[in-house]
């Protein structure tokens, strides 16, 4: 079998392995086709601390300036910073450079819109057909315009979140919190953030030299010197983000990663206990949330995953919080971004004004099991594959906006094929593990079946 | 046909048709793989496309691996002086010298601080073709830029090199237009550290280019005026880039740019006689005044590392070009309009005598040149078709650089040039009438 390819163009943007398929030739022409593509206006850029960041910084600062962009360069800083910034210079878009949770190796571009969002996709297939054309706006040397180095973006973010959700309420003994930063984005300004909310904060893995001390993402199995730090500095909670900052896990005061999917269900219950409006969140969502929306009585819409499907959903239903399950919080009062800044200061909130532990909240709320896998599946049979789930399933309520979703007596499952490697990604969740097991069993048999047939 | 220039001197082009980031970002990538990484430095001057062409050239030189010392707004030749004190292994100046200001270029400096030769730029060249450049893996690239500011250091040698004591005692009034070029850095502030009372326009590197950046007779108005109405015993008019110099006497006469050469070997001849070092097309003035002063004149073809090298092989006294270029020698072996202004205030200011009568005692030549626009096709095509006239006339001539005729009247010198898409004819004789003659003999065959 050939080699998968490590660079991938999507509507998500483009992403390679730097010293491999991330060459500055390619990323200077995806620059310039993005300043092509908004016209000449203000662009707003940020990275994460990546080895390769500053090479992919240059080649884009290139190809902005070679198309009549002018080019406000927020340095190293978290996504979301850069969403807040494009919003605030009321600039024409933002590119960050960031392969979020992708290993060390990775880089990544991805394209930000005049509202701030990520650019949906009939705006990316615009742009990347601008870029597959060759066709850039070049300006003469003497319309050329210049780069602006900012270096108090992160500031400003700290300053909205404080704003926005006013002080914690005073306490006898404040919080303690250890915040594992990945040595991401939000190395520096995490801490800065956590200090201003006046909580105790034991910071590790918050040098951001480009070297990852744990797999980025922030699942429980990659938690553990989170968990030990914990039950060390006896804190209240335990805070993991990934490399580019915007999602978040939380650990209990006991020392336990409580799942990623909680970290969108507790901010739910802090935002709907102050203000009362409709939910978003993503197919995958846990069903705790649809829990959550219960209890205060309101309505949780789920749309197709991908953040800017959530954010726009958020803005036609007015939703007061959004997010996904894998720990991207979206809180429009302040950002309209998945934000772990954001995460951390509502969760602080919840616990400080509840007085309730991290343990407490989650057993006031009904369990459930969620599973998360992949499976290997040739890229040819993954459509097979899906066809078979609609038939083996026709008898139960179906969802097939992104993939296969199948609601059952005992559970639910989501069945839908990666489209940047040869895997289907499977999703289950149950009252308990053992029903969650089985359901991922009896897809995994009939996908088996269907892949040697 | 849309200019841009590959050749041996670099590549250059305007900046927004040809000389795109691409061009950048594969020419810096191709020299970081031709170097096999390592230290090096870049530079620019401050014309408007600058940060573009820098962001891409860094972008390049990261990608295959290299450290990134950005030197900033400087002179080349600060670049190059750097090169040995920072213990780099190349550099790249961004800059097109004496080009309008929607011209941009890259100037690829090797490992001793001289231009790539000839051979080498044909190397860097296949590697750019060939387009299999060398990439950096994450944990081998270099994770940020390095900063420094080359230009004390560069004055720091000027100081080491000329009689700053002299200079000093004479107090000269000096008037500099730096044309708003990377100079504006170093020439008002370096004068004025040697006691010189200086007269400085267009030292702003914020504003844009006043005039065209080619320090010749014509773009000299301005400075001619300040000498005048400041009384200066000197002006000095540099490129974007500090290599060439351009001269008005103290009566307010700007100078022919091929003066400066001639005039700056009579200095030097007068104080060190050696061999000259000089292209085949710059006036025959140069051994005029090598042999009064003893000395003898080696020419090279046309392009600055071939007088770098040939300055070094024989250990010569001083080189330079009819365009203004100077190289002094024991500052470093390439052109610096610095290095060329401390040869002629300290001549100056030892021999004590104002300027306009060292130049009235250079020989008196007439020399015109012309250039032809020729789309890059039929560059040399044109050029064959001229030697083939030439053969037929059964002239003497030399093929060291294009095709050099002497005949009766004086010498004509046919080239390619080196940095644009273009024929330059030079001719050279002892009155105007004669060159005059020269010139329309050459134009005719050319235009046929």
């Amino acid at each position: 079998m050939r080699a998968i390819p490590t660079l991938k163009i999507s509507i998500s943007g483009v992403r390679g392995v730097v010293g491999e398929s991330l060459t500055p030739t390619l990323l200077t022409r995806f620059a310039q086709a993005f300043g092509t593509y908004v016209g000449r206006g203000t662009i707003v850029i940020g990275r994460d601390p990546r080895t390769s960041g500053e090479m992919v910084k240059q080649a884009v600062i290139a190809g902005l300036l070679s198309s009549g962009c002018r080019v406000v360069d927020i340095g190293m800083c978290p996504v979301p910073t850069i969403q807040l910034l494009v919003r605030q210079r009321r600039a024409q878009g933002g590119i960050a450079i960031t392969a979020s949770h992708n290993p060390a190796e990775w880089n990544a571009l991805k394209f930000i819109g005049s509202d701030g969002l990520f650019l949906d996709s009939g705006k990316a297939r615009e742009m990347l057909d601008i870029y597959h054309q060759g066709e850039y706006t070049k300006v003469a040397g003497a319309e050329m315009r210049e780069v602006e180095e900012v270096s108090g973006a992160t500031d400003l973010h700290i300053e909205k979140i404080l704003e926005v959700l006013g002080p914690l309420p005073r306490s006898a003994k404040p919080l303690r919190v250890v915040l594992d930063s990945c040595n991401g984005a939000g190395s520096l300004v995490g801490p800065r953030l956590l200090e201003r909310m006046g909580v105790e904060v034991v910071p590790i893995n918050v040098t951001p030299n480009g070297l990852f001390p744990r797999p980025a993402e922030p699942l429980a199995e990659n938690l553990g010197d989170l968990c030990a730090a914990v039950r060390e500095h006896g804190a209240d909670v335990g805070f993991a983000q990934d490399m580019d900052a915007d999602r978040l896990a939380i650990v209990s005061e006991q020392g336990i990663a409580i799942g990623e999917d909680y970290t969108l269900v507790l901010a739910s219950l802090y935002v709907l206990g102050k203000e009362l409006g409709p939910v978003v969140a993503n197919l995958s969502s846990t069903s705790v949330l649809q829990a959550v929306a219960k209890r205060f009585a309101t309505s949780l819409f789920l749309t197709r995953i991908g953040e800017v499907n959530v954010t726009e959903k958020m803005v036609k239903e007015a939703a007061v919080i959004g997010g996904e399950g894998n720990g991207g919080v979206i809180y429009p009062r302040i950002n309209f971004a998945r934000d772990s800044l954001v995460g951390m200061a509502l969760v602080l909130h919840l616990l400080a004004e509840t007085g309730e532990s991290i343990t407490e909240v989650v057993k006031s709320l009904p369990v459930f099991h969620l599973i998360k896998e992949k499976l290997v599946c040739p890229s040819h049979k993954i459509s097979a594959v899906m066809r078979m789930l609609r038939q083996e399933y026709a008898d139960y309520p179906l969802d097939l906006r992104d993939g296969v979703k199948v609601t059952l007596p005992n559970g639910w499952f989501l069945v839908r094929g990666s489209n940047t490697e040869p895997i289907i990604r499977v999703i289950a969740e149950a009252k308990d593990e053992t029903t969650a097991r089985a359901i991922v069993a009896g897809i995994y048999g009939k996908v088996q079946t269907c892949i040697s047939s | 046909m849309k200019p841009l220039k590959i050749g041996i001197t670099g590549v250059r082009g305007l900046v927004g048709e040809t000389f795109t980031p691409e061009v950048a970002v594969g020419f810096s990538q191709a020299f970081g793989t031709y170097l096999d990484g390592g230290r090096i430095l870049v530079c620019r001057d401050p014309r408007p496309s600058g940060p573009m062409v820098l962001a891409a050239v860094t972008a390049g030189l990261l990608a295959a691996g290299c450290e990134v010392i950005d030197l900033g707004i400087a002179p080349t030749p600060s670049l190059q002086l750097a090169i040995t004190w920072l213990k780099a292994d190349g550099g790249i100046a961004i800059t097109a010298g004496h080009n309008p200001s929607q011209w941009n270029a890259l100037k690829f400096v090797r490992g001793d601080g001289l231009y790539l030769n000839s051979m080498q730029a044909e190397e860097l060249l296949d590697i750019f073709h060939q387009g299999e450049f060398a990439k950096a893996g994450w944990d081998r690239i270099q994770p940020a830029l390095k900063y420094q500011d080359p230009i004390a250091h560069h004055i720091q040698q000027l100081n080491e090199v000329f009689d700053v004591a002299a200079i000093k005692e004479r107090r000269l009034k000096v008037a500099v237009d730096c044309c708003n070029g990377a100079s504006s850095r170093l020439i008002p502030r370096w004068l004025q550290e040697i006691g010189c009372e200086v007269l400085a326009i267009n030292d702003d590197i914020r504003a844009a280019f006043p005039h065209h950046p080619e320090p010749k007779p014509e773009n000299m108005a301005q400075l001619s005026a300040v000498v005048k109405a400041g009384a200066a015993d000197v002006g000095f008019a540099h490129d974007a880039d500090g290599e060439r110099l351009g001269i008005v006497t103290e009566l307010g006469q700007p100078l022919s740019e091929e003066l400066t050469f001639a005039l700056a070997t009579r200095i030097r001849l007068e104080q060190k006689t050696g061999t000259v070092v000089t292209n085949i097309s710059t006036t025959g003035a140069i051994e005029e005044i090598a042999s009064a002063h003893g000395a003898t004149v080696a020419r090279t073809p046309v392009g600055q590392t071939f007088i770098s090298e040939a300055l070094l092989d024989l250990n010569g006294v001083i080189g330079g070009e009819g365009s203004g270029g100077v190289t002094v020698p024991e500052v470093h072996s390439t052109h610096d309009s610095a290095a060329a202004v401390g040869l002629i205030l300290e001549g100056l200011a030892r021999g004590g005598r104002p300027i306009s009568s060292l130049v009235a005692e250079l020989p008196q030549l007439t020399m015109l040149k012309h250039n032809f626009s020729v789309e890059p096709n039929r560059l040399y095509s044109v050029l064959q078709n001229f030697r083939v006239n030439v053969e037929r006339e059964h002239l003497n001539y030399d093929l060291t650089d294009g095709i050099r005729v002497v005949l009766p009247e004086g010498w004509v010198h046919v080239r390619a040039s080196n940095t644009e898409s273009m024929i330059r004819l030079i001719v050279e004789a002892g009155d105007p009438a004669q060159a005059h003659f020269l010139l329309d003999w050459a134009r005719d065959i050319l235009n046929k």
